[in-house]
């Protein structure tokens, strides 16, 4: 499965960046995480919930960061493993500063699933994935706001 | 041979169990105590095994065991193979990988069973499997055809050097040489896509062992009662008599429960004998999908080479055919596509070649068709494409090169799927064309129905097609025939019934011999304690081998009563007439004896008897074929496409069959109509995929589309040719899969000729509309 699309945040390059490097602020954002514990550097262990379908299932796993390139851009590796399956993925993410205090994430990879996720899941996992991205995207889009404010 | 019970149609027998909900299935058996299994499967496609630890899953409160391959000990052994590798054919290569009973070291599709849970409950053995921490190294899985036979894939066998499974070449005449005679040669790819066997009732295994008795019983959702019998005897180191295999009512085989040596099988009687305790296990539909068998998945490079008049002169078929990751059922499949390719046309000189592969994917085995249906598809899509090329109609081709009725017994040069040299027993499969094109009246629809429609902007199109079935293959099967004391007949066969009309068409059979009521003869099947010789239920051979035994049997049992009668009505044996249920002096029928008192008389409990007395009105027979009997038929499609969203109405379907002998219409009608919806479903609905790791995304019915009554054409028509085998006594040839054979290439045909303004060339033969969408738009347009 690919997954590929952008994103506009209100604030600036930097900001947005340090926010993706953040485990409490992706904790947070992204829909089902119960747990997001940074393990060094590079490497975070983490838990979900998953709702895909006639799936609901815990996954645990690893996200490690790699091409680190502050703020502009760099490589996220996920690998997941739970009862209803695996995945393992990898994504790049890109910053632009669009000026204007605005900055324009990118993003593209793919993910490889299998288990009861890809045998049953793979007709929703498309819509369900984009649907965690965007709402993700949301939810940082408002702490990146409160982050500002506090500034 | 129409009689006042044979050729008759007779309404099935077994319907009022069925339909009032009556009828005894695997599931509805419980015994007291009983405990329920569920197995952890694997979720990685190709992968080592590393660790799987399940202390958490025994320690799940109402879990009984749980078992890996370790914890097996000698029990785990890899195997056997259920049908042996071709080696009557010359050359033939074979590398026998059966099916381990479950994983060990390695993975090699998913769904590959890695642990049972035996718990009090079903709901507590699922839960536990969840327990299980399965650690494992993921490795590529190998999923191409043809590129998984090269050498430089990635292996599915390590021990092996590539992941040739078999390689068989078969040659008659010279192909080479008639290629350089020919006026004009084609070639093209074709895949044949893979479905599921898809039966509404997946498998279902219940097994009790009697630590006092000595003896186990197994209730199995099988088609292969007796070879599931010898086969868990000798895993158990039992003799046969200690083990019964009972075949309730079972909602549909169509192949896949051919199977003996798959988990349940293997696993589930040592472990009933281990805790002596009674165990079920009832499939549900993913592992189904995941993990029982499927077919087809086959990659054809065919070439024919022919003369300007549309005369073949030979051809070629190099192809590949999937195994999934092992090959526990030999080559019968490939074997079938072999000779089917071959056995309908004047073909003088082919070649062949089988190239099966190792790939991670379930394991391939028979489905209705079993190889039939790919042969079919490619021949007939040859036979268009040189249509096309020498700008001939591919009606007029076909009637060019069929098979004419003297010409048979035909020796076709091709060893088929039962060892032994193919023989079309006989036919005239031109005439079924030629019935075909009159009852769909083709000179009308082109001349008339297909302009008119065109002018109006509609899309109708027609497909032609010819097709034989081998069928009523060896080696043999057996069957008991007795007359009660009551006067009612009971019939024992080996052969196992998944819901063909056995209990109909096999009383029938008796009564039409024995004078008696359909419905006072009561059928067994599957049931080894019952019967105990037998191969089981493939290759459409039910009626025609069970049904020849048990034809050779009522004839055996109806001398007897001849015989018996004489005695005790003191007349001369050929004064002896059947009145109905009884024997009676002929002209006299108020000088009778019952059949019921016949049967005492025949079976005395004192005095002096012969010595060499058979008591009681009782024979078994037993028949075995030379080799198998083959059908043949036509079938005709018109279909109206919209080019829009390429959605297919099948306007029209008319089919032309022979399978000889016919014992009942009413059921013949019933086996065609379910094999076309299974061909109609094959051809544009149902298709299995695996991604590029190995995953199934096709494992619930929400993604492995099945067709239903509505996607049917509105009525079947269907027409009979009548050329009785000269192989069996009754005449007969097999007919389950017949049905499941042509619609395929004459849905590609049709839908081409419906898509008249861009020249389609359809060579797959699993379709949807997105593929028909892509195909028309890779499409020249004229």
């Amino acid at each position: 499965m690919n997954v590929e699309g952008e994103y506009i945040f209100n604030g600036p390059q930097q900001a947005v960046y340090d926010m993706f490097n953040d485990p409490n602020a992706l904790a947070t954002a992204v829909p089902g995480m119960q747990k997001m514990v940074q393990v060094d550097e590079t490497h975070y262990e983490g838990a979900i919930f998953l709702r895909i379908g006639p799936i609901s299932a815990a996954f645990e796993g690893v996200l490690s960061l790699s091409d680190i390139n502050p703020p502009e851009s760099c490589t996220l590796n996920i690998e997941g493993k739970g009862k209803a399956g695996f995945a393992k993925g990898v994504g790049r993410v890109k910053f632009t500063d669009l000026g204007n205090n605005q900055t324009k994430l990118n993003y593209s990879g793919e993910v490889n699933i299998g288990g009861t996720l890809a045998s049953v899941g793979q007709r929703m996992i498309d819509s369900v994935a984009k649907s965690m991205i965007k709402s993700g995207c949301e939810k940082l889009q408002k702490t990146l706001e409160e982050r500002c404010q506090q500034k | 041979m129409t009689g006042k019970y044979f050729g008759q149609p007779v309404l099935r027998l077994e319907d009022k169990h069925l339909l009032t909900g009556r009828a005894k299935f695997c599931d509805d058996i419980v015994i007291p105590g009983m405990l329920h299994a569920a197995f952890l499967r694997s979720d990685y496609a190709h992968a080592i095994i590393k660790n799987i630890d399940v202390t958490e899953a025994r320690k799940h409160p109402g879990v009984v065991a749980v078992y890996t391959a370790e914890d097996m000990g000698d029990y785990w052994k890899i195997g056997p193979l259920q049908v042996p590798p071709p080696f009557a054919i010359k050359d033939a290569q074979f590398n026998a990988r059966p099916l381990p009973p479950i994983a060990k070291d390695k993975v090699r599709f998913s769904g590959e069973p890695i642990a049972i849970v035996i718990a009090e409950s079903r709901y507590i053995a699922e839960d536990a499997c969840e327990d299980i921490i399965f650690d494992a190294e993921p490795l590529p899985a190998v999923i191409d055809l043809e590129k998984a036979w090269e050498d430089t894939s990635v292996l599915v066998h390590d021990d092996l050097p590539s992941n040739m499974a078999a390689l068989v070449k078969q040659e008659a005449g010279d192909y080479e040489a008639a290629k350089k005679q020919a006026d004009v040669v084609v070639s093209k790819r074709f895949v044949a896509d893979h479905v599921a066997g898809a039966a509404m009732e997946n498998r279902g295994f219940v097994v009790n062992w009697d630590e006092r008795t000595q003896e186990m019983t197994v209730w199995a959702g099988t088609q292969a009662p007796l070879p599931l019998r010898s086969a868990i005897a000798g895993r158990m180191g039992l003799v046969e008599n200690q083990v019964r295999v009972i075949t309730p009512y079972i909602g549909g085989g169509f192949g896949p429960k051919v199977m003996t040596s798959q988990a349940d099988d293997v696993l589930l009687p040592w472990i009933s004998m281990k805790l002596n305790r009674p165990i079920k296990w009832i499939e549900d539909r993913r592992e189904n999908f995941l993990a029982t068998t499927s077919e087809r998945d086959q990659v054809h490079h065919c070439e024919m080479a022919l003369k300007k008049d549309g005369t073949i002169l030979g051809f070629k078929d190099v192809f590949y055919h999937n195994t999934g990751a092992y090959d526990p059922y030999g080559m019968t499949v490939p074997l079938n596509t072999q000779t089917h390719t071959v056995s309908n046309y004047r073909v003088p000189n082919f070649y062949t070649e089988i190239r099966m592969v190792f790939t991670n994917e379930m394991v391939v085995t028979p489905v209705r068709g079993a190889g039939r249906s790919e042969g079919v598809f490619v021949m007939e899509r040859m036979m268009d494409l040189a249509a096309k090329e020498l700008k001939m109609d591919p009606v007029e081709i076909r009637l060019k090169n069929l098979l004419k009725k003297e010409e048979f017994p035909l020796n076709t040069g091709v060893i088929g799927q039962d060892f032994v040299v193919g023989v079309l027993d006989s036919g005239d499969y031109k005439n079924n064309l030629e019935k075909c094109i009159q009852m769909v009246d083709y000179e009308k629809f082109r001349k008339e129905i297909q302009p008119k429609a065109r002018k109006e902007g509609k899309h109708l199109g027609i497909g032609v097609v010819a097709f034989t079935e081998g069928t009523a293959v060896g080696p043999y099967e057996g069957a008991r025939v007795t007359v009660g004391n009551n006067g009612k007949v009971s019939v024992s066969t080996g052969y196992s019934t998944q819901g063909q009309g056995h209990f109909t068409v096999f009383a029938q059979i008796v009564a039409e011999q024995l004078n008696v009521k359909v419905e006072d003869v009561r059928v067994i099947t599957g049931d080894t304690g019952h019967f105990h010789w037998g191969a089981g239920t493939f290759a459409s051979r039910g009626a025609t081998i069970a049904g020849s035994a048990i034809h050779a049997a009522a004839v055996l049992v109806r001398e007897k009563i001849f015989a018996t009668a004489a005695k005790f009505l003191e007349v001369p044996e050929d004064q002896v007439d059947l009145c109905e249920g009884s024997a009676c002096v002929k002209g006299h029928p108020e000088k009778f004896i019952s059949l019921g008192d016949l049967a005492g008389k025949a079976n005395p409990m004192r005095g002096a008897v012969e010595a060499d007395v058979k008591p009681g009105l009782e024979a078994t027979a037993y028949y075995a074929p030379p080799h198998g009997a083959t059908g043949s038929g036509a079938c005709a499609m018109i279909v109206d496409v919209d080019p829009e969203t390429f959605k297919v109405k099948i306007e029209r379907f008319v089919l032309v069959h022979d399978c000889g002998t016919v014992i009942n219409p009413l059921l013949l009608e019933g086996q065609i109509q379910g094999g076309v919806s299974m061909g109609i479903g094959n051809a544009f609905y149902e298709k299995m995929v695996y991604d590029e790791n190995g995953q199934l995304m096709t494992a619930s019915f929400m993604d492995y589309l099945m067709p239903q009554a509505t996607d049917m054409p509105r009525k079947m028509e269907i027409g009979h040719n009548v050329h009785p085998s000269p192989l069996n006594t009754l005449g007969l040839k097999g007919v389950g899969e017949a049905g499941a054979l042509p619609p395929s290439p004459a849905f590609c045909q049709a839908v081409e000729d419906a898509l008249y303004e861009y020249e389609l060339d359809l060579t797959e033969s699993n379709l949807n509309p997105s593929m028909l969408y892509e195909f028309r738009n890779k499409a020249i347009k004229r």
